[in-house]
């Protein structure tokens, strides 16, 4: 039985509808991240689970009761705001605290708790500080420890380390998956990088356009995206789109870019004579001096480095841009000027212009 | 980012003195007429210097005005503790209602809410003169007039929309993010009112009940009409000194150092959370 | 040589605390832009930068120092006659005028003719994509939209030096990436001089010719990325710059017949002495500890003198990032193919000389990157 499950599940606010009936099943312990561009309802969503917020149209069911007209104190969640959230007039301590004072613990129970937390997200030495003398990551922390202290069945987080500096988000993003598993919690995280959703999440759930796109593993969606739009959130830089029209060959199906004759993978056939959009990821793309079978002749335009990647902005004969990416720091000059792309044809995709969608390569 | 020359400078000390000594003259003037006799008040011309008497003080706190007409009673002492009375309680009983509404306004968007929210603050626009008629009508009909309760009832219309429009200001302010993750957390929400809103706001209620005792310290034309001398404050209480036997200067300029010295005393020591009430509200973001 | 288009000179910015005592933001900044540069001031909040782009623009006095403008000393100038332009962080457009009429305000008060008042108008919202909002009031768009008619507003403007505060730190990644493109175009084919702060590399890297990286008010080292990633003056640039950071590990080092780095409760690696040049062991010295770094992507796997558990192994999608416990701190290593490895498990991994980096324990200045003396 699903730990956390919300069915049909629809919001509108005087600005349109933010959800349209989306649903969404989590099992027990799994980590579920919600991943879409900013104002797509991540946050709405995770407010209406915690009861913030009432849903138009729906049910939410937490640990298999229906909680959908329950008040937020008695749902049983722990939650992480985007900003914190925290109480400006109580110390650290009393903040992380709150979560417990409300089922009459016993005090000592309390204090042991919160130390144990507060000693796991390494803010037990400023405990006794007002939220205003904690640093950012410091106050990140202590929501965090809020969330997890009375040990809740469903956790959920509302992009956690946006307001982090980025050498602390890093490091929280390498620690944070063990914490939370060890938290043994369901919980939905919810981010706009996709590098923290494919790190963090054993799925992403990715919301786009009032609904979820696609709710899958991290690899399965950078592989094989539901839409052009989901191809599009998905990797950095982003995915090279370009319109194309297959046809048949005696050789199996072929596009025409820049001048030169590709081969599509067989699966494709059938798309012959249909206008598709192509889409290919930066890393997918070998720029080589030489030309070969399959490669088609471009320019190299710019060399910038990209995270321990190098960038190059090719331009084709047509005077179409693709980007593409290779792994080390190689930016010496002299590669600007004529060269040649080859693509890995197996990586490719191709979507359909109209609806988005990803058309499935058909077995022969 | 200052870039401010020297006559600037100059001219700029010179206006703001000027319009001190406009705004204080008067007070300082009354301050040391307190402290003299009616002839030396009444001397001319006026002079600076003088030997100070407390006559003046001692004829209001005993009770006893002795005048060359004879012996008066003056009820100065019982107007006061009117004053003290009437405004506390109307102030105590604004919070009461106030501030829940305030935070009602703040935070539930109901029907027709801005347009009451609205309504209510007309009220201090309002002249006092506009409802005064009917009120003193009605007032006897209901057998109100000359009562505490009546007084601290009709006060609710200068005290209740100050503190409703400074209040919901403050609560506006405060995160409601801060308020859902108290709730959250397993905190029911009037524990999180408590606990949480009206701390947190508490800069706020404490100025805007500040100011709402000052304005209803000051308060002059309902207690006159709807109060007898037993019931009236010190602003209508100093209308006494305008005797058959001549206006007692003296102790008029006394009174009204009395009347004044406590809200004076009360402005100057919180002056910077008054400030800061009356402009937070007012400005989001 | 030609006259640099800003000069700061020993400049030092204190603010009177309340309560707090003093507050040093800037220390003692040296800084020259050329005219047509592109220049980052990057560092993490508190820094000094925002205080040093006011400091230039006008908007806060200079407590030591001179601002240098064009050859003209400037300390006491007011902000509208320094010929600067300036974007705000906090977008501060006049909400009773429309967009348009907002980015048009500037060229009014120069007194341009109607005709070029709207082609430089519609030219620039045609950059930043704002075309669909010219006509709308600054309460009715979102805070994406706000940031970027605020930024119109400033580029629209002919002025010697733009200053721009954070100007995409509202947009979403998508669209960040676009407009960094087009924001670099226009500055480069105007041949504008241009200063920006900003706490995100990526956009430091990919608008600017040189970046200043600050913090603590101390300008760190200002330089090109190129230089910033492989040769950073000191310990604080070197793990700054650079995602996943720099590792680092404080090691006792031997400088005999053999250079050995010793990581305390760590590995050791071990080079011969002629595999490292002289410059580089003379700069190490006769120290007996040294701090150590090595950049994620530089660190060797499968093989080598390190041993390790692996902590977690994150793939995203175009690179991998695994973590394993070195000496109780967490190392990172990055590969651009899947890793097999699963949690928990042991796996070696190694160094070579070229991709070193020294730093002096005491100082985190650097002595060495690889086989260059610092």
């Amino acid at each position: 039985m699903a730990n956390l499950e919300i069915r049909s599940v629809s919001k509108e606010f005087k600005t349109g509808k933010v959800l349209d009936r989306i649903s969404l099943a989590a099992d027990n312990g799994e980590i579920v991240a919600v991943f879409g561009p900013s104002g797509s309802g991540k946050t709405v969503l995770l407010r209406l689970i915690a009861g913030v917020e009432q849903p138009d149209e729906g049910t939410i069911l937490l640990g298999g009761r229906d909680v959908t007209d329950r008040a937020p104190e008695t749902r049983g969640v722990g939650m992480a705001f985007q900003n914190f959230a925290l109480f400006p007039h109580m110390s650290a301590f009393d903040n992380v605290a709150s979560a417990l004072t409300a089922h009459k613990v016993p005090r000592d129970v309390i204090r042991a708790k919160v130390e144990k937390v507060a000693a796991l997200l390494k803010i037990d030495h400023v405990l006794q500080h007002a939220p205003r003398e904690l640093s950012n990551g410091q106050k990140q922390r202590t929501a965090l420890a809020r969330a997890l202290v009375a040990e809740p069945k469903i956790l959920l987080l509302d992009d956690p380390l946006r307001n982090v500096d980025a050498k602390l988000r890093y490091e929280m993003r390498l620690e944070l998956p063990s914490l939370l598993k060890a938290s043994g919690s369901t919980v939905l995280y919810v981010t706009q990088d996709y590098k923290e959703a494919m790190a963090l999440g054993d799925r992403i759930a990715v919301l786009s356009d009032r609904n979820f796109a696609q709710i899958d593993r991290p690899a399965e969606i950078y592989r094989t995206p539901a839409t052009l739009n989901v191809a599009s959130l998905f990797g950095d830089p982003t995915i090279n789109l370009m319109p194309v029209e297959p046809w048949t060959s005696s050789a199996g199906p072929k596009i025409g870019i820049g001048g030169a004759e590709l081969s599509l993978p067989p699966g494709y056939g059938h798309m012959a004579g249909n206008a598709c959009v192509l889409g290919l990821r930066a890393e997918n793309i070998l720029v080589e001096d030489m030309a070969s079978p399959e490669s088609l002749p471009v320019e190299v335009v710019a060399v910038t480095p990209l995270n321990e990647r190098t960038l190059l902005l090719l331009r084709t004969d047509d005077g179409r841009e693709i980007l593409a990416s290779e792994a080390g720091t190689n930016e010496a000059p002299r590669r600007h000027g004529p060269a040649f792309a080859r693509f890995d044809a197996e990586a490719v995709l191709l979507f359909d212009p109209a609806s988005g969608r990803r058309i499935v390569p058909q077995s022969a | 980012m200052e870039h401010v020359s020297l006559p600037e400078r100059v001219v700029r000390g010179f206006l703001i003195a000027l319009i001190v000594l406009f705004f204080l003259f008067p007070i300082f003037w009354i301050f040391l007429m307190s402290f003299q006799t009616n002839e030396d008040i009444l001397r001319i011309p006026p002079s600076l210097f003088f030997t100070p008497t407390l006559s003046n003080y001692s004829a209001l706190i005993t009770g006893k005005l002795v005048s060359t007409a004879g012996t008066l009673d003056i009820a100065f002492m019982k107007n006061l503790w009117n004053s003290v009375l009437l405004s506390t309680a109307s102030v105590f009983i604004a919070l009461i209602l106030g501030v829940p509404a305030a935070y009602a306004f703040a935070r539930f968007k109901f029907r027709l809410g801005e347009d009451i929210a609205f309504t209510l603050l007309s009220f201090r626009f309002a002249p006092p003169l506009l409802v005064l008629l009917p009120l003193s009508l009605y007032f006897q009909q209901l057998g109100l007039t000359d009562t505490y309760i009546g007084l601290i009832w009709v006060y609710q219309l200068i005290a209740l929309p100050l503190i409703l429009w400074i209040v919901r200001g403050y609560f506006e302010d405060l995160s409601p993010d801060i308020e859902y993750a108290y709730r959250v957390a397993g905190h029911s929400w009037w524990r999180t009112f408590t606990r949480i809103a009206i701390p947190l706001a508490g800069p706020g209620i404490a100025a805007a009940g500040l100011l709402a005792f000052i304005f209803c310290w000051n308060n002059f034309v309902f207690a006159l009409i709807l109060a007898s001398a037993e019931k009236q404050p010190v602003t209508v209480g100093a209308l006494a000194f305008v005797t058959a036997s001549g206006i007692q200067y003296g102790q008029i300029a006394a009174a009204i150092v009395l009347s004044v010295a406590p809200t004076l005393a009360l402005a100057l020591y919180a002056q910077r959370y008054l400030v800061e009430g009356l402009s937070l509200g007012a400005v989001k973001g | 040589m030609s006259e640099a288009a800003l000069s700061i000179k020993s400049v030092d910015k204190i603010y009177e605390g309340r309560g707090k005592g003093p507050v040093h933001a800037v220390k003692n900044l040296d800084m020259d832009v050329q005219r047509g540069e592109i220049v980052a001031l990057l560092g993490s909040s508190g820094c000094g930068k925002t205080s040093t782009l006011r400091m230039i623009a006008g908007f806060e006095e200079v407590t030591h120092g001179d601002i240098v403008l064009e050859g003209r000393r400037v300390n006491q100038m007011p902000p509208a006659r320094r010929k600067v332009a300036m974007a705000f962080e906090g977008y501060s457009l006049y909400p009773p005028l429309t967009v348009r009429d907002n980015i048009a305000f500037a060229l009014k008060s120069a007194r341009t003719s109607a005709k070029d008042v709207q082609k430089s108008v519609a030219d620039v919202a045609h950059i930043l994509e704002i075309e669909p909002i010219l006509d709308r009031y600054p309460s009715s768009i979102s805070g994406g939209e706000q940031q970027r008619a605020s930024l119109a507003r400033a580029l629209v403007r002919q002025a010697d030096l733009y200053l721009l505060d954070e100007p995409m730190g509202q947009l979403e990644p998508r669209l960040r990436a676009i407009l960094r493109g087009r924001l670099k175009s226009l500055l480069v084919d105007r041949r504008m001089t241009a200063i920006f702060v900003t706490h995100d590399q990526t956009e430091a890297n990919a608008l600017a010719d040189r970046v200043a990286v600050m913090e603590g008010g101390v300008l760190q080292q200002f330089a090109s990325q190129k230089d910033l990633r492989e040769r950073p003056a000191n310990l604080f640039v070197a793990t700054f710059v650079g995602e996943p950071p720099m590792n680092v590990f404080e090691s006792k080092v031997v400088n005999a017949d053999r250079v050995r780095f010793t990581i305390d409760n760590g590995p050791t690696f071990d080079f011969a002495a002629s595999d490292i040049p002289p410059s580089v062991r003379a700069a190490i010295g006769r120290r007996e500890k040294v701090v150590i770094g090595v950049r994620p992507h530089a660190v060797r796997l499968g093989v080598g003198s390190g041993d390790a558990r692996i902590v977690s192994n994150q793939w995203l999608g175009d690179q991998s990032h695994l973590a394993m416990e070195v000496a109780g701190k967490l190392m990172v290593a990055v590969s651009h193919a899947p890793i097999p490895a699963k949690v928990g498990e042991r796996l070696q991994f190694g160094v070579s000389a070229l991709d070193l980096h020294v730093f002096d324990v005491g100082t985190s200045a650097a002595l060495s990157h690889g086989l260059e003396a610092a």
